[in-house]
C-alpha cells in the first residue's frame, strides 16, 4: 500500500510538471532585435512573404525572433525564423531537417 | 409509507448512477473532446494544424488508460475498480484510435497535399506516428468478440503490438514537439507501473523456483 502512496504522489507530481510547464522559447533560434516598438509588424512580413509566392498557416514570435509555418515557393511545408526589424530569413527547416541557414 | 418512497427515491438513484457508468456514457464522454475539436475547425475557430497535438494527445492519453489495466491488476489483484478498468479497456483502445485517425485527417488537412506528406515521410518525427498508427489498425478491427473466439489465443499475441505502438508514439511525441514535458507526463506514469509490474511477476517466478526446490529436496 505504501508503494502505491508513493508511485500516486509521484505520478501527480510529475503530472503538474509536465502540464504547468510555461509557454517557452523553443530555443530554435534567438534574436537579439531590441524592443518591439522598433520591429516591423507580422503583418507586413506575412505581406512579403505571400507577395513571394509563400502560403502562410500561422506566424508567431519565438525566442525574440518572427517564426512562420507555411509552404514555400518551392513548395516545401516548413517553419521558418525570420528577423524582426531587418525581416532578413534566418532558418528554415522541415520536422527537424535544416533547409536552410543564414550563412 | 415514508419508507416505501425513500426506498424508490433510492432505488431510481442507483438505477441512474448505473446508467451513468454504462459503456455507451463513456462513449459519449470519450467522444466529447473529438466533436469540440471538429466543431471547433468546422465554424472555423481553430486551424487543422493546431489541433494536431490536442487529438495527438487524446489518443495518447486513452491508449495510455488502457495499457494501465494490465498492470493494475498484476499489482492490485481482483478489485472492483480493477474490473471497472478491465471492462472499458476496449472502449479506451478503440478511442485511442478513433483519435488516431482524427489526428491523421488534421494531418491531411494541414498538408494540403501528397508531395509535402511524400517530402517528410522519413523524418524521425514523422514516420514513427505513421508506423505507431499502422500498428494501431490491427488491434482496432480485432477489437470485438468475434474476432477475439476466431483468433483463440492468437489474438493475446497480435494485441501485444500495443506495446510497439506505445515506444513508437513515444518517439513520435518526443521527436515532432518542443519540449519533452507533455510526453513524459503521459508516459512515465506507465513506465512506473509497467516496471512494477515485471518486479512483481519476477518476484512471484522467483518463489515459485524457490518452493519447487524446497519441495525436490527430500
Amino acid at each position: 500500500m505504501k508503494y502505491s502512496v508513493i508511485a500516486a504522489a509521484s505520478a501527480a507530481v510529475l503530472a503538474t510538471a509536465g502540464l504547468s510547464a510555461p509557454a517557452f522559447a523553443t530555443g530554435k533560434m534567438s534574436c537579439e532585435a531590441g524592443p518591439q516598438s522598433g520591429w516591423k509588424t507580422r503583418a507586413e512580413l506575412e505581406a512579403n512573404l505571400v507577395e513571394q509566392g509563400w502560403k502562410i498557416k500561422k506566424s508567431k514570435v519565438d525566442g525574440g525572433c518572427y517564426e512562420v509555418y507555411g509552404t514555400t515557393p518551392e513548395g516545401d511545408r516548413v517553419e521558418a525564423y525570420f528577423h524582426p526589424v531587418s525581416l532578413e530569413k534566418l532558418l528554415v527547416s522541415r520536422r527537424g531537417k535544416v533547409l536552410f541557414r543564414k550563412p | 409509507m415514508l419508507d416505501q418512497h425513500a426506498s424508490k427515491t433510492h432505488d431510481t438513484a442507483m438505477s441512474f448512477l448505473r446508467k451513468l457508468n454504462s459503456l455507451p456514457v463513456l462513449w459519449i464522454l470519450l467522444s466529447l473532446p473529438g466533436l469540440f475539436m471538429v466543431r471547433g475547425y468546422w465554424v472555423g475557430d481553430i486551424i487543422a494544424m493546431d489541433l494536431l497535438h490536442p487529438t495527438g494527445e487524446f489518443s495518447a492519453r486513452f491508449m495510455i488508460i488502457a495499457l494501465f489495466t494490465t498492470p493494475f491488476s498484476v499489482i492490485f489483484g481482483n478489485r472492483p475498480w480493477v474490473g471497472w478498468f478491465l471492462k472499458r479497456r476496449r472502449t479506451f483502445g478503440l478511442a485511442a484510435f478513433g483519435y488516431g485517425v482524427l489526428h491523421l485527417v488534421f494531418y491531411i488537412i494541414d498538408m494540403e497535399a501528397l508531395k509535402p506528406i511524400l517530402a517528410e515521410f522519413w523524418a524521425p518525427g514523422i514516420w514513427t506516428g505513421w508506423a505507431a498508427l499502422l500498428l494501431f489498425v490491427p488491434l482496432a478491427i480485432t477489437s470485438n468478440d468475434a474476432s477475439m473466439r476466431r483468433l483463440k489465443r492468437g489474438w493475446k499475441r497480435l494485441q501485444r503490438l500495443v506495446y510497439f505502438a506505445a515506444l513508437l508514439t513515444l518517439a513520435h511525441w518526443l521527436l515532432i514537439h518542443d519540449g519533452v514535458g507533455g510526453a513524459l507526463a503521459h508516459f512515465v506514469p506507465l513506465a512506473l507501473l509497467e516496471l512494477w509490474r515485471i518486479i512483481i511477476i519476477y518476484r512471484q517466478r522467483n518463489n515459485k523456483t524457490a518452493q519447487h526446490e524446497t519441495l525436490q529436496t527430500p
